[in-house]
């Protein structure tokens, strides 16, 4: 059940992006508030309490990118569905080779089939380079 | 002499914030304080390391999260754990137990 929502939740992050961003930086706040007034408790001045809180917590905005990007990835491990969309590209490249060389050469079908076939050879090289 | 505080070891800190949350809910501070508590303030966090952490556990449905109000009336988001998440806090602790234990065990052999 929880997978479910982590789904719904990643296609909620990519509907509504400002939102969940706005969300993010919110909650980041509130933590750099609360360390703020702990520090202030222990005796420091508000802007020197401000500034120890802004450098015990890190880098805000990367970390602010690093939550929003892990919102608007999928909760499923893609690394299986890539190979095989690779292979399906592949194998229709070769049956689009395979019909191209089989038709007759002098007329318009046959130049469109061994343009269709090289198109996505094409695609399956490109696709390839990426996964690399 | 000054105590040196020991970084985190790569994958500890989902532990620690499963850890951290097994008691009840608590906002992305309260965990860092509670991490803080229960190790003897000994481990060195970067705080704001702990939010990709906590998102990293929401996104696997081992954590859940909804706003509410915090202490100090202000509107802060609570994470808790699911079923899953303290499920998943055994399997850890036995998987680091397991390799503490072999660790030791290579560094006593002469």
């Amino acid at each position: 059940m929880s997978r479910v929502k982590a789904t719904v939740d990643f296609i909620h992050a990519w509907q509504h992006a400002d939102e969940i961003a706005d969300e993010v930086e919110a909650e980041l706040r509130f933590h750099v508030q609360m360390r703020t007034q702990a520090n202030i408790a222990e005796g420091m001045t508000p802007d020197a309490a401000q500034l120890a809180a802004k450098q015990s917590f890190g880098d805000f905005d990367r970390i602010k990118t690093s939550c929003c990007e892990i919102k608007r990835s999928l909760p499923f491990n893609m690394k299986p569905i890539k190979m095989g969309l690779y292979i399906a590209i592949a194998c229709l490249a070769g049956g689009f080779a395979l019909v191209a060389i089989n038709l007759p050469h002098d007329n318009l079908l046959g130049v469109l089939w061994q343009l269709a076939a090289i198109a996505v050879l094409m695609c399956a090289f490109f696709v390839g380079r990426r996964k690399q | 002499m000054a105590k040196s505080k020991a970084g985190l070891l790569q994958g500890t800190l989902d532990m620690l914030i499963l850890k951290a949350l097994f008691p009840g809910p608590l906002h992305g501070y309260g965990v860092g304080q509670r991490i803080a508590q229960i190790s003897g303030d000994e481990l060195k966090i970067e705080e704001g390391s702990l939010y990709p952490g906590l998102y990293r556990l929401e996104q696997r449905g081992w954590v859940q999260a909804e706003w509410d109000i915090s202490d100090n009336n202000q509107k802060a988001k609570f994470y808790k754990l699911t079923r899953a998440g303290r499920k998943q806090l055994i399997i850890e602790e036995q998987n680091w137990e397991r390799l503490a234990k072999a660790t030791m065990k290579a560094l006593r052999a002469t």
